[in-house]
């Protein structure tokens, strides 16, 4: 049968395909007829653009577009800068990491090494009564750790540190069962008993301290915790989960909140602030197509938050090196990506040695040397220096990820001699102390001397200015134009774009400098992009599909880390994709079983209230026109699935959803509830179910 | 086939063991009454995440060097639970003693990746792609795996990941599951009163018109309702199989469910972390021993559980690499290369340490640190999948590793 059906599905792309040619060839020639019927009408064209341009559409949207003119709306969204978006950043106000510098982070919310080395004596504590407080909380989580461990407990960090909101999986990659997984609570018999009587005593002082500071005004329960022990600080940070914590840090603003959370895990307030950012930015920014755009290149130069010093280095990465970029020139996109410091950690580069650089070679310093303070992870000049043990330091994971990846594609007719004369070009290009969050910085004495060969082309020995060169060459390469142009289409317009309008985005890429803007232009005014068969064509990703549920429903979301929770559910955790591929926008990959149920019960859950932080009201959705009724009378279920055909689905619905729903209503199947309901007129199914019906079918799934 | 012949030779060695529950499928095998040709297959790959200490899970005792780069943490002689004179056990392993000594428990050591990397992150995506230093490979080998044999009949839990999500080494063209609860699995968890909401998902997917979501929405609430007529709960682990409480112990538990409640299981993939000891490794006891407690009793309670089911599986377990040959300023281990990899099943030939030794001498290590690789971990892989699947197409499955029949190690015979 599943053979059968992927008989189906190749047979249907076929057909899919060659109406796209046929569409295209149509088009040519009769471009203007209004009633083209290989065209969307124009009913569906404002909806259709949201549908590709947003994170999808909220109530009324598709009305204004139209009334605004979908053209106007195109170029106004293209504009990014002339839309007001100060809602957005209001509620974005609270998550202070997001203004940051990468330094500013780093010291606020200390990785473990940091810990570690203020721990041992290397690094003063910091002066600042909140930092130490931090600090100090944080040895004392690392002493709680060592001391366990040589009790021999079992699996001991899981209770230490409850798994970020949504986060990524630490250092041991994909499927972390050290965090997350509830089985350390349950299974450490070996702690030793009066460690654990104290570690209980300290819980229940904590408790009842909480208790007695709540009454305290915020200012006050603050400067109290600041007070008092290490010890006492861990317990009562450990202690504040779920409502006790919004208890807790009511009315106090976000530093305030934001230590408190990091008394316990500093790392995570990073994580978590930048993922509700995301979220809330999706779903709330006016700016919408720019927000689309930044998370098309965020993927397109993927980097993984779990990976080490990723963890405070992602936050600048995406405010400073993609959004800036996201319209602009592809070329200032690119070399901003291999001068960040996220980039250079994530695929290696900072670490990447010429062999035949002094640092390999061994050549001693330079004659004014620099002092160096202890150095997390150890530079490498240092390592490579020490023992001779890696005469080699090349490293070619970012020079291959740069060409197959992010520039020409995979099998654009490089070769490996080239990955290693790319790899050659950019040894150098590292970070400046990377442990205090440091940028970008050229280190001549990792650089490879000599002349090296691009592509068939000469890069004369230049330091930094090779590495620059070769970023020019390749940003402006016709196989970068078509296969960026490809995966804008494949994202854009179809899983499989026609060719035709592959190779006229390219033209574009090739003639305007590689302006993305102007790319994106060519497209939305292409035939191909309006063609009929392209509308609702794309199946969501889970964060699509997530964000345009919110945003159908037009919820109010206080919190949006439970939603980021249920992106990692859903198997698209935010920032959290470890191979540079990024995840893919086709449909194939999100098509599964468990990816299938999980959006079935992400629907249920939302409508039903189910999903802390987000209020939906599906009454009011289904609701009568006018919202200021006082007298609430439950609507005809009919009534209300008519209503919110149209206000989710715009009325595209199958028969088959339609009469599944209906059938619902009007007989409810099996349950208790319904049984005990028989007779009544009004039968079981509350608007939110319905609701819950829709975003869960199979219609809701496209865009 | 030659199960018959070894199971006769297994049972007096059975006979002395007699603490372990011996699957009752050896007894009638013994008898002459199982015809073990025609029955499903499966393969069930262990990752132990995190790059686990091989070193001090299957000790090379006879080696001077293992005791003179450990001084702090090796496992004393007298400790090991020797199994040939030159290679011991993990004294907190010996749960998997007995079914070593029934012959259902061979081990591969030195065995690894190529790839030079320390990175958990590369390593890992490595091990799971299957192919070594190739970032860009979308797919999975276990998915490969699927896909490049033909199946009659393709089950909803042909290929299942216990877990949240699905990982790399199962993704891919060939439609797999992640489960990581059963008694979760469908719409509304076990809400009586979510009945009708499933119900009524189910007949829009079963008739949609969207060619892709029609066909996946139906595998789903297939797999769903499988899963509700089967009511795998109602499987209670066979008696004496005691599954340590904790992720991995309910992994396999809820495993042996779905494969005791014939759904057709043909792969599937479960993972255990808590392997990367930088600091206070321990010996016969500490972090390392409670791990491989964990992971030793579980992996014991499964092949209990699954009794006869036993001699249709292959379970292989693996990890990112091991870990330096001597032990760092922390009284643990850092990153290093090759590891051990266990194979356990009803076919499998065990009793054996299989691969070449590389020795600990200075001269004899890997950069001059860590233990060689002598057999690549796709050589162990592909004998699996070739033998005990009878998939031949090792070309797709691990492509551009030059893998024929007659270079395996033969722990399948």
């Amino acid at each position: 049968m599943p053979s059968q059906r992927r008989n189906f599905v190749l047979t249907a792309s076929l057909l899919l395909t060659l109406a796209c040619f046929a569409a295209f060839a149509f088009n040519k020639k009769k471009e203007k007829n209004a009633s083209d019927p290989s065209q969307m009408d124009d009913s569906r064209r404002a909806l259709h653009a949201l549908q590709r341009l947003t994170f999808g559409p909220r109530p009324g949207d598709a009305e204004r577009v139209a009334a605004m003119g979908v053209d106007k709306w195109i170029d106004l969204q293209l504009h990014p800068e002339k839309i007001d978006d100060s809602a957005v950043n209001a509620r974005l106000s609270g998550f202070r990491t997001l203004g940051m510098e990468t330094r500013e982070i780093v010291e606020n919310f200390p990785p473990q090494q940091l810990i570690k080395a203020v721990a041992e004596g290397k690094k003063p504590m910091p002066s600042d009564p909140v930092k130490r407080a931090v600090y100090q909380a944080q040895i004392e989580k690392l002493e709680e750790k060592r001391e366990r461990k040589q009790d021999a407990a079992p699996q001991t960090t899981a209770s230490t540190t409850p798994p970020a909101a949504g986060s990524p999986t630490q250092d041991q990659g994909a499927v972390d069962n050290s965090t997350g997984s509830d089985s350390a609570e349950t299974s450490k018999p070996s702690v030793k008993d009066e460690q654990a009587s104290k570690r209980r005593e300290d819980r229940l002082y904590a408790d009842l301290k909480a208790q007695e500071l709540l009454d305290l005004p915020p200012d006050e329960r603050m400067k109290q915790v600041l007070q008092l022990s290490p010890e006492a600080q861990r317990a009562l940070s450990l202690s504040l989960k779920g409502q006790r914590g919004d208890d807790f840090t009511m009315g106090m603003n976000p530093k305030q909140k934001e230590t408190l959370q990091a008394l316990n895990n500093p790392q995570q307030v990073v994580g978590d602030e930048l993922m509700q950012a995301k979220l809330l930015r999706a779903i709330y920014s006016e700016r919408q197509f720019d927000e689309v755009m930044t998370d098309f290149w965020f993927n397109h130069f993927n980097v993984y938050l779990g990976k080490g010093a990723d963890r405070y280095l992602v936050t600048s990465y995406e405010r400073d090196v993609i959004r800036p970029h996201a319209l602009g020139k592809f070329e200032d996109l690119l070399v901003a990506t291999a001068k960040s410091p996220a980039m250079l950690f994530y695929l290696d580069n900072w670490l990447s040695v010429g062999p035949d650089s002094d640092v390999a070679r061994g050549v001693s310093k330079n004659p004014y040397p620099r002092r160096r303070r202890g150095r997390f992870p150890p530079p490498p000049p240092r390592q490579a220096k020490g023992n001779g043990k890696r005469k080699n330091g090349l490293n070619e994971n970012y020079g291959r990820e740069l060409m197959e990846l992010h520039t020409l594609g995979v099998n654009a007719g490089y070769t490996q001699n080239d990955v290693t004369e790319v790899a050659r070009v950019l040894t150098g290009w590292t970070i400046d102390q990377p442990q205090k969050g440091g940028g970008f910085k050229f280190e001549e004495r990792m650089h490879e001397p000599g002349t090296k060969i691009v592509l068939g082309h000469k890069i004369k020995e230049h330091g930094e200015k090779e590495g620059t060169e070769v970023l020019h060459l390749l940003a402006h390469h016709p196989s970068t134009a078509h296969f960026i142009c490809g995966k804008l289409a494949t994202r854009f317009v179809s899983d499989d774009p026609a060719p035709a309008l592959v190779e006229e985005m390219a033209q574009t890429f090739l003639k305007k400098d590689g302006d993305i803007r102007e790319v994106l232009k060519t497209m939305f005014h292409s035939p191909n992009f309006w063609g009929a068969d392209t509308y609702r064509a794309k199946l969501k990703t889970p964060l699509e599909f997530v964000v345009s549920a919110v945003r159908a429903i037009g919820a109010d979301v206080s919190d949006a880390a439970p939603l980021a929770r249920q992106l990692n559910t859903l198997g698209m955790p935010l920032y959290g994709m470890q191979p540079p591929t990024g995840y893919s926008m086709k449909s194939d990959a999100w098509v599964n079983s468990s990816a299938l149920l999980g959006r079935m019960n992400f629907s249920v859950a939302l409508m039903a209230g189910r999903i802390k932080g987000v209020q939906a009201d599906g009454d009011r959705l289904a609701g009568s026109a006018s919202p200021n009724a006082t007298d609430k009378v439950e609507p005809d279920p009919k009534q209300a699935l008519a209503r919110l055909e149209s206000s989710l689905l715009a009325g595209d619905i199958s028969k088959q959803t339609h009469d599944a729903i209906v059938k619902e209503i009007e007989n409810p199947t099996g349950s208790s509830q319904a049984t005990s309901r028989k007779n009544d007129k009004m039968p079981a199914s509350s608007t939110g179910t319905i609701a819950g019906l829709l975003l869960g079918s199979p219609e809701f799934q496209r865009r | 086939m030659s199960i018959t012949r070894r199971v006769f030779f297994r049972n007096s060695a059975l006979a002395v063991v007699g603490t372990a529950a011996v699957p009752s499928f050896l007894t009638r095998a013994a008898l002459g009454a199982v015809e073990p040709s025609g029955r499903p297959q499966r393969l069930v790959v262990i990752f132990q995440r995190g790059a686990a200490d091989g070193l001090n899970i299957v000790v090379p005792h006879g080696e001077r060097a293992y005791y003179a780069m450990r001084p702090s943490i090796n496992i004393p002689r007298k400790d090991v639970l020797d199994l040939d004179g030159f290679f011991g056990l993990h004294p907190s392993m010996s749960s998997l003693q007995p079914i070593w000594t029934q012959g259902h428990l061979a081990i591969v050591h030195a065995a690894g990746s190529p790839d030079p990397t320390r990175s958990h992150f590369d390593a890992q995506d490595f091990m799971e792609s299957g192919t070594p230093g190739m970032k860009v490979t979308i797919d999975g080998w276990l998915n490969r795996t699927l896909h490049s044999m033909p199946a009659a009949d393709k089950s909803a839990f042909r290929a299942i990941a216990l877990g949240p999500a699905l990982p790399r080494i199962l993704s891919g063209a060939e439609p797999a599951l992640a489960v990581n609860n059963i008694s979760e699995f469908g719409v509304g968890g076990r809400n009586p009163n979510a009945a009708p909401i499933s119900n009524t998902f189910e007949a829009m997917y079963s008739q949609s018109v969207d060619t892709v979501l029609h066909g996946t929405g139906q595998e789903t609430f297939d797999a769903v309702k499988m899963l509700k007529s089967a009511d795998p709960a109602k499987y209670k682990p066979a008696p004496g199989a005691d599954y340590p409480r904790g992720r991995f112990g309910d992994s396999l538990r809820q495993l042996a469910q779905l494969i005791k409640a014939n759904l057709g299981v043909q792969v599937a993939f479960a993972d255990i972390g808590g392997w990367d000891h930088h600091v206070n490794e321990g010996s016969t006891e500490g972090q390392i021993a409670n791990v491989l407690r964990d992971f030793s009793q579980a992996l014991s309670a499964f092949w209990t559980d699954l009794g006869d089911l036993g001699e249709d599986t292959v379970v292989v377990t693996m990890s990112e690499f091991g870990r330096t040959a001597r032990e760092n300023g922390n009284r643990g281990t850092d990153h290093g290369h090759a590891n051990v990899m266990f194979i356990m099943g009803g076919p499998v030939k065990g009793g054996k340490v299989y691969g070449p030794w590389p020795g600990l001498e200075q001269s004899q290590l890997y950069e001059g640190r860590d233990l060689a690789v002598t057999t690549d971990f796709r050589r162990v892989l592909g004998e699996a999948v070739t033998k005990h699947l009878g998939n031949s197409h090792l070309e797709q499955v691990f492509p551009e590793f030059e893998n024929p029949a007659g270079k395996f190690l033969r722990y399948l015979g």
